[in-house]
């Protein structure tokens, strides 16, 4: 799914945010990356869905070679994803349903799957019953929830989550994380930074440690191992 | 293009206008006032091209004879005239009959004739036609030497001097237009741009689901092209009344003065008007959209 061979990224400033990285995500798996701020998590997670295009080295996602795609085939790319932020970037102007709409209408996606596939989501989210209220009529957790709906109603193979509970509280997250855990039993990748150490450790999933641009730890079934 | 995304970039487009309507009315007038600028000279500098070319083609000389000229002299002079190279038709123009033809021309006005008292201080005179309109620089000097010709006078002296005139106005009006052009882009894309920042969030949203930049952009494009629209409509509106009202205020006090007709005419500049208004449009929020899509 997420092949990086010697993946280099080093901003216009000159301050290197990756420094060969070497990662392969495969089919299915559920990684988490984890490392103190700054260590260039973002610039991994942004780099996936070519925010950020890296410098140097091989980086394919989704059989995408990223490095070498043309801006005309980013949108292409990113529809094969889904992407989760830690502040929810819904807007806040349409309601829930209109939110997760939105990213069908965008892509031209036909009227009659609109409907089916938002109710669908709506259902795997838990908000079947919330589908008229605006954003600001909801909790932070409902919030996310909507986000993410939107971020798999286009049935992306990858879901990349930048700390998606970092706003939230615990109770909250381990809502959030079962959502997660079933989006990823039905086959999709999920690929997660977070700084939530009692989450990390309860999943017991692939984790990926990154420190100053480099990778430090990567574990098949690995804990935080970071003190707070 | 779906149905469903032609009803939702209308749908955008609407919305926007309206949440921006302040913005959007001021852009239309700027755009109103700017064609309408434009759509005065162009009529202005269409209306001397074709005082020029008809001017231009013309091949005839009208030849005044001297007042003690008698008919019989006149008679002598129309076959020497026509015995004349490169002269195609020579027809005689008694006085009486000038002062008729001047009467028609006059309409309206014709009682100014009435302080003549009845004398007829025209001259007998001759049309002649040339063959073609450079040989009647030529012929009208070499006419002015026969015998009881008083003045042989022909358009071009007058024409030199309107080509200098029409050259003046369109360098001026194009620089004039080029200014007001200017103006009404940054004017759009100006108002363009509030849209853009307003919805910047929703546009990184539409990149980040996979929404290509031509998708992104339509709504705003769309909205540019309305707004020029709308703009050019006023302006087309507001110059036909004008030039209504121009021509029947010169029809009024210059009767032979050679306007172009109201139609077709009318309809062209409405074309060319409306049409510039909206490439302005779709050139202006093109322009100011440009930055937002690098997600």
């Amino acid at each position: 799914m997420i092949h990086m061979n010697d993946v280099m990224k080093v901003y216009d400033n000159g301050a290197i945010a990756l420094n060969h990285i070497n990662v392969d995500i495969k089919k299915g798996e559920f990684v988490f990356l984890v490392g103190p701020s700054g260590a260039g998590k973002s610039t991994f997670i942004k780099m996936l869905f070519r925010e950020v295009l890296p410098s140097s080295g091989i980086l394919t996602v989704n059989g995408r070679d990223i490095i070498h795609m043309s801006n005309k085939d980013v949108p292409y790319l990113r529809r094969s994803l889904g992407v989760i932020f830690q502040d929810y970037r819904l807007l806040p102007d349409k309601t829930v349903y209109e939110n997760i709409a939105f990213a069908m209408q965008v892509i031209e996606a036909p009227r009659r799957m609109m409907q089916r596939n938002v109710n669908n989501v709506l259902d795997i989210v838990g908000l079947r019953d919330k589908y008229k209220c605006f954003p600001n009529q909801l909790s932070g957790g409902e919030q996310q929830r909507v986000a993410i709906a939107r971020a798999i109603v286009n049935n992306p193979a990858i879901v990349i989550a930048d700390e998606p509970t970092g706003n939230l509280d615990p109770e909250t997250s381990w809502g959030i994380m079962d959502i997660f855990k079933n989006i990823n039993a039905s086959g999709t990748t999920i690929v997660m930074a977070t700084h939530d150490k009692t989450i990390v450790d309860a999943m017991q999933k692939r984790v990926i440690a990154i420190e100053h641009g480099e990778i430090v730890r990567d574990e098949a079934r690995g804990g935080y191992g970071y003190e707070h | 293009m779906s149905i469903n995304t032609v009803e939702y970039f209308i749908r955008e487009v609407i919305h926007s206008l309206r949440r921006n309507n302040w913005m959007s009315v001021a852009s239309i007038g700027t755009v109103a006032v700017s064609l309408f600028i434009f759509g005065m000279f162009l009529m202005l500098v269409m209306n001397m091209n074709k005082m020029v070319d008809a001017m231009e083609s013309q091949v005839q000389i009208k030849v005044y004879l001297e007042d003690d000229f008698s008919r019989d002299d006149a008679r002598d002079l129309e076959v020497d005239l026509k015995k004349m190279q490169g002269v195609e038709k020579v027809t005689f123009v008694p006085k009486e009959e000038a002062m008729e033809k001047f009467k028609e021309r006059l309409g309206d006005q014709k009682t100014l004739l009435d302080a003549l008292d009845e004398t007829n201080p025209l001259p007998d005179s001759f049309e002649v036609m040339v063959l073609q309109p450079e040989m009647v620089k030529t012929a009208a000097e070499n006419i002015e030497k026969f015998e009881g010709v008083d003045s042989a006078k022909y358009g071009q002296d007058v024409m030199e001097h309107l080509f200098d005139i029409t050259r003046l106005i369109r360098i001026f009006g194009f620089a004039l237009m080029m200014v007001l052009a200017l103006a009404t882009l940054f004017i759009i894309s100006n108002t363009i741009r509030l849209t853009v920042f307003a919805r910047r969030k929703e546009i990184a949203i539409m990149k980040y689901v996979g929404a290509t930049d031509w998708f992104i952009r339509w709504p705003f494009v769309l909205e540019g092209i309305v707004m020029g629209f709308l703009g050019s409509l006023i302006a087309s509106v507001v110059l036909r009344l004008t030039y209504s009202g121009i021509t029947a205020k010169i029809y009024d006090t210059l009767a032979f003065f050679p306007l172009i007709p109201e139609e077709p005419f009318l309809n062209y500049v409405t074309m060319i008007v409306v049409i510039g208004g909206m490439i302005m449009g779709a050139i202006g929020s093109t322009v100011s959209i440009k930055r937002f899509l690098k997600v």
